[in-house]
């Protein structure tokens, strides 16, 4: 081929890639994507607003009500930042499952796939540019809910401060499920390759499921519980009283684990079926 | 160079592409024909690795693109010019594919100079016209200033002066030495574009021969004759060895003899002659000849006479 193209004049021909360039080169092109679509703006914007809403209107409303027996046995951290884990992963889910949904469904795909062939690094760095994204608005949407929240609470002399026990890895581990959220939709879509798919399934798996296995004999519910995503696994995530509130679930990292599994799961499935399937 | 081997693509029970095997040669417009449903596109996405082949191998530049060191630099496509996220501007489109390999941003606003879209690089494409997208996607080919550039079906929906803008385009980029490959259903688009034509047909190679040779040897001679007595002038000529298909009223086309034997053959039998005439038959009408056992689709049409019957 070089011989047949020697005398070819091609002054703008794209560099040879390493493995490297490429990745970096499709980090910075799914960056773009993302940032260049204004659905990107509108889920951000409302994973934010919902967080802080709840923080608000959990706290300065609710709060105002407690009697003392409420103010005994109130988690302030929770109070603050559940919101943001309960709706956040509802938003979120969309952006997840846009990230490549949103490819297939308007053909975006096999451009995308003839400019980086490489499967498995424009995959990765859809996700990684997902999980860098997400992050970033999480981390700081989860700490403004959890300060938002413990000022609106102060007059109940019922506060927590990131130093006890527990109240930093509440905060934390609220932002990671948020990313864990957009990353199970994110496979979701890989895997169904459809917008309305992933994210049906997705809000079954979270929100229905837990739902319907509450009709289960309560013996069976005690054993099931702990191994499904969403449900209560909000509550253990976001709290952080001692003892175990939760006796039927692992404890918080541990079903931050077991969502972290499924997420795992789907996400290896997706990547194996976009390496193999016809674009 | 594009080289294709028994290359095969099978869904299901639909083989849409049969054992094609074909090279496409830098320097010149190589035109990829075939009614709808042939298995052009199809062949396009196992060349560019969107779909893998049920059997066979298909390279570009030596590489299946999978594999390609530097695919921008390699190959530049536009299969759909709709294939965009409409809520995206030209320009963030164009940069969003740059940076997959590492192209400069300023490439970007040179290839949106070459298709003429520089006015609208900040504009959404969802408001686009199809010319205006397809010239989103041919700058997008560009982006890599690549060896190859595939083009699948480009002139489809586009006014004429797009057309002309396209075939310019096509040429010049392959008298810069690149490969250009380029799919048509209408043979009459190729005819004024391509120097080589790769013809098939439900899947398999139908051609694969230069344009002015596939000219030479599809489009036959044919001689027009006009008789108040088709009836014997059909006999005596098929009886002669000619084939003869009726041509509406009085009207005859016939094939395998020249105007003057036609001529000869009228004379010795006696018959009048209103009009004799020699004509080329069309390439689309060869075309069409060519391909007509491999169509998939066809409108159904009134039953017509047959060869050699009375008019």
């Amino acid at each position: 081929m070089a011989a047949v193209t020697a005398g070819l004049d091609r002054p703008h021909a794209a560099p040879v890639l390493g493995a490297r360039a490429a990745l970096a080169g499709t980090l910075r092109s799914e960056l773009t994507k993302l940032r260049s679509v204004r659905s990107t703006y509108w889920t951000m914007t409302l994973l934010v607003l919902a967080g802080l809403a709840w923080a608000v209107a959990n706290c300065a409303g609710e709060a105002a009500h407690w009697t003392a027996a409420d103010r005994v046995g109130a988690d302030p951290t929770q109070a603050s930042i559940v919101g943001l884990a309960l709706l956040g992963q509802l938003v979120i889910v969309v952006l997840g499952a846009l990230a490549l949904t949103s490819e297939y469904s308007t053909g975006m795909i096999r451009t995308s796939l003839i400019v980086m062939p490489r499967r498995g690094v424009l995959y990765g760095a859809k996700a990684a540019v997902l999980i860098a994204v997400i992050g970033v608005i999480a981390v700081v949407t989860s700490f403004a809910a959890f300060f938002t929240g413990q000022y609106l609470l102060r007059s109940t002399h019922v506060t927590a401060t990131l130093t006890q026990p527990g109240v930093l890895r509440a905060v934390v581990a609220t932002a990671l499920y948020i990313v864990l959220s957009g990353l199970f939709a994110f496979g979701l879509g890989a895997i169904l390759r459809s917008t309305a798919g992933a994210m049906t399934t997705a809000y079954g798996l979270l929100f229905l499921v837990p739902q319907l296995a509450k009709a289960l004999p309560s013996a069976w519910y005690a054993e099931v519980e702990r191994w499904l995503p969403g449900g209560d696994v909000v509550n253990a995530i976001t709290g952080t009283q001692a003892g175990n509130p939760y006796p039927n679930l692992f404890s918080a990292w541990g079903e931050f684990a077991v969502f972290g599994a499924y997420t795992g799961v789907l996400l290896i499935i997706g990547a194996l079926l976009f390496g193999r399937r016809d674009a | 160079m594009i080289e294709a081997r028994g290359l095969t693509k099978r869904y299901g029970s639909t083989l849409a592409v049969d054992d094609l095997s074909f090279t496409v040669r830098p320097g010149i417009v190589t035109g990829f024909l075939g009614p709808n449903g042939a298995g052009k596109t199809t062949s396009m996405r196992l060349i560019l690795g969107l779909d893998a082949p049920t059997a066979g191998t298909v390279t570009i530049g030596g590489r299946p693109h999978r594999h390609a060191a530097s695919p921008m630099r390699e190959v530049g496509a536009l299969l759909d010019a709709r294939a965009v996220h409409g809520g995206r501007s030209a320009y963030n489109h164009l940069l969003c594919l740059a940076q997959t390999n590492g192209i400069p941003r300023r490439r970007v606003g040179e290839v949106l100079e070459i298709v003429g879209l520089a006015g609208v690089a900040g504009k959404r494409s969802k408001g686009f016209s199809l010319g205006m997208s397809q010239r989103l996607g041919i700058a997008a080919a560009l982006l890599g200033d690549p060896a190859v550039l595939m083009f699948d079906e480009p002139v489809n929906g586009l006014d004429p002066e797009g057309i002309l803008w396209i075939r310019t385009l096509m040429r010049s980029l392959a008298a810069q030495g690149r490969v250009v490959f380029v799919s048509s259903h209408l043979m009459s688009e190729m005819e004024n574009t391509a120097d080589h034509v790769i013809v098939i047909g439900r899947g398999r190679l139908i051609a694969d021969s230069g344009m002015a040779e596939f000219i030479a040897r599809n489009s036959s001679q044919t001689v027009l004759v006009q008789t108040p007595q088709p009836d014997a002038l059909v006999r005596a000529l098929v009886a002669a060895g000619g084939t003869v298909s009726p041509s509406g009223d009085q009207n005859l086309e016939v094939r395998g003899l020249t105007v003057d034997q036609v001529g000869d053959i009228a004379f010795a039998h006696d018959i009048r002659i209103y009009h004799l005439a020699a004509a080329r038959i069309s390439l689309e009408q060869a075309f069409m000849e060519l391909t007509a056992n491999s169509v998939d689709y066809r409108a159904a049409q009134p039953a017509g006479p047959e060869h050699g019957k009375e008019a």
